[in-house]
């Protein structure tokens, strides 16, 4: 299994490289609107300006380190029947998309983190003030937003083999989790109601929560209790990709090719 | 003049019967529209829940800004948008050849040959924001803001068409990426709020530089009755150098286009 994904890493890795420009143009993409967010959030809290500045950064840091495309690839090929060349093949297609997934995050972090660490010396309210323990719980809780999303994101993809706007029902979701997983406000900025709904949906785990680590606005007892559920929603998606992917299977019929 | 008009009309004609091929969607599209205002209302309201005042605006002034926000985006997507992919598609494969040997002015048809109309919920739903802010805000515009409105509204479409005129011919030299759109999105999406509330060389370049702020912020405070002459003949004079500057570079790419591959 290490020799295949070895092998896989490296597949990725070049097609990664064949496609350099729009790699690079696909990165900074994301980046106007928790920019903007950050000026409206900088003008109603002037005072607060420097952990904003912190908090929308790391926004788009984590952002990026989670994010997650399988939707739309496997919108398309299942629409189009080049999903077939991927059923052939002797690995489940999930651990192409998993080994393209490491491939992007790991170039998105070579890059991201050294632009950070050059910009921290420029503007001190980017330096972190983070425990050893608090780096260690924070890197575990990205790699778990990051599998959140993955699995939110190639489960929504395989309802394709029933619905063929599976795009727009993603779209959906997409923007629910705009407001509950911290972009649009610091989720403590949200009203009471959305706060509480925030903390038991998953999309909070997807990139508040590590945000929320990092600046010491979670600790002890909450950051516990907030793995705890970021776990329990993991095992559920696992569940609802792996039950999606048996009836899926059943149902595809691969026209096209 | 008169011989654009009538071609203008059979574009509107040809891309009307295109899209009644699929009419069924056109209902998916209207859900998404509102959608699309509901979600932009309630992140202003999130912003609103914790202040009263967003670089200087109230509520309702916030509110008819982001309606006027809706209004030009829905006319981008009406007649800009679907243009931009096609025109990369002529300077690729050379077909391009087809639209300047065409007796009409190539700049013109480029871009409004295609139109989607659906997106012109987009600049209703807008105008329905525009109303609703203006009633939370208590004020009846008068007759001359209204007309001051649709003066500077005309100059903030001229604005946004040279804009994107200038990006979409640079498709002469970056034929590579597919949609060079979503640079426009992320600066048109600064005129979301009030020019006001942004700091320092951001606010300088989306006033001055690329005027993001003008585009949006003078209509909207033109029908709030906010509005200055000068203000409004700063915009119509900055509008018509844009379309200028757009013009004449189209021209100049038009000079790097060979035809090859046609």
């Amino acid at each position: 299994m290490i020799r295949k994904y070895i092998a896989l890493l490296r597949m990725k890795y070049i097609e990664m490289l064949a496609y350099r420009l729009a790699t690079f143009v696909w990165m900074t993409g994301a980046v106007a609107q928790p920019l903007i967010t950050m000026f409206v959030w900088m003008n109603i809290h002037p005072e607060e300006s420097e952990s904003f500045v912190f908090y929308f950064m790391a926004v788009i840091f984590v952002e990026r380190m989670t994010s997650a495309w399988d939707v739309w690839e496997l919108d398309r090929e299942i629409r189009e029947g080049t999903f077939s060349n991927l059923l052939l093949r002797p690995l489940h297609p999930i651990h192409w998309a998993i080994a393209e997934n490491i491939i992007y995050k790991w170039l998105f972090a070579v890059i991201l983190v050294p632009v950070w660490v050059v910009a921290a010396v420029f503007w001190p309210a980017l330096l972190p003030h983070m425990t050893g323990s608090q780096v260690v719980l924070f890197l575990l809780a990205v790699v778990l937003g990051a599998a959140l999303r993955f699995l939110l994101s190639y489960s929504c993809g395989l309802l394709a083999f029933w619905v063929t706007k599976v795009a727009a029902v993603y779209g959906v979701i997409d923007v629910i989790s705009l407001f509950l997983s911290g972009r649009i406000a610091p989720l403590e900025m949200l009203p009471p109601q959305l706060r509480e709904w925030s903390e038991w949906l998953l999309f909070r785990y997807m990139i508040s929560f590590p945000i929320e680590i990092a600046t010491g606005a979670a600790d002890g007892e909450e950051v516990a209790r907030g793995f705890a559920i970021a776990a329990g929603w993991m095992i559920v998606l696992i569940a609802a990709l792996q039950w999606l992917w048996k009836a899926g299977i059943g149902k595809n019929q691969a026209v096209g090719g | 003049m008169r011989r654009y008009g009538r071609v203008f009309r059979e574009f509107f004609r040809a891309c009307l019967v295109e899209e009644m091929e699929y009419r069924s969607e056109f209902f998916g599209n209207f859900i998404a529209s509102f959608f699309g205002i509901a979600v932009a209302l309630l992140t202003v309201h999130i912003f609103f829940y914790q202040t009263d005042r967003l670089g200087g605006w109230t509520y309702g002034e916030v509110l008819v800004l982001l309606g006027v926000f809706n209004a030009l985006r829905g006319f981008i997507d009406f007649a800009l948008r679907p243009n931009m992919p096609r025109l990369l598609e002529h300077v690729r494969r050379g077909t391009l050849d087809y639209v300047l040997t065409k007796p009409v002015d190539s700049m013109f048809y480029v871009s409004f040959r295609h139109l989607v109309f659906w997106r012109l919920i987009d600049v209703a739903l807008g105008l329905g924001v525009i109303g609703y802010g203006l009633y939370v805000e208590r004020y009846v515009p008068s007759a001359a803001d209204v007309c001051m409105f649709l003066i500077v509204m005309a100059a903030s479409l001229l604005l946004i068409y040279s804009l994107w005129m200038m990006l979409m011919t640079t498709s002469f030299w970056v034929v590579r990426i597919d949609d060079l759109s979503f640079i426009f999105d992320s600066f048109f999406d600064t005129a979301r709020f009030p020019g006001s509330m942004y700091r320092g060389a951001v606010r300088f370049v989306i006033t001055y530089v690329l005027p993001a702020v003008l585009i949006t912020n003078t209509p909207a405070l033109a029908l709030l009755g906010k509005w200055s002459v000068p203000a409004a003949l700063a915009a119509l004079a900055v509008a018509i150098f844009f379309l200028w500057l757009a013009r004449r570079f189209w021209r100049f790419a038009l000079r790097f286009y060979t035809g090859a591959g046609g």
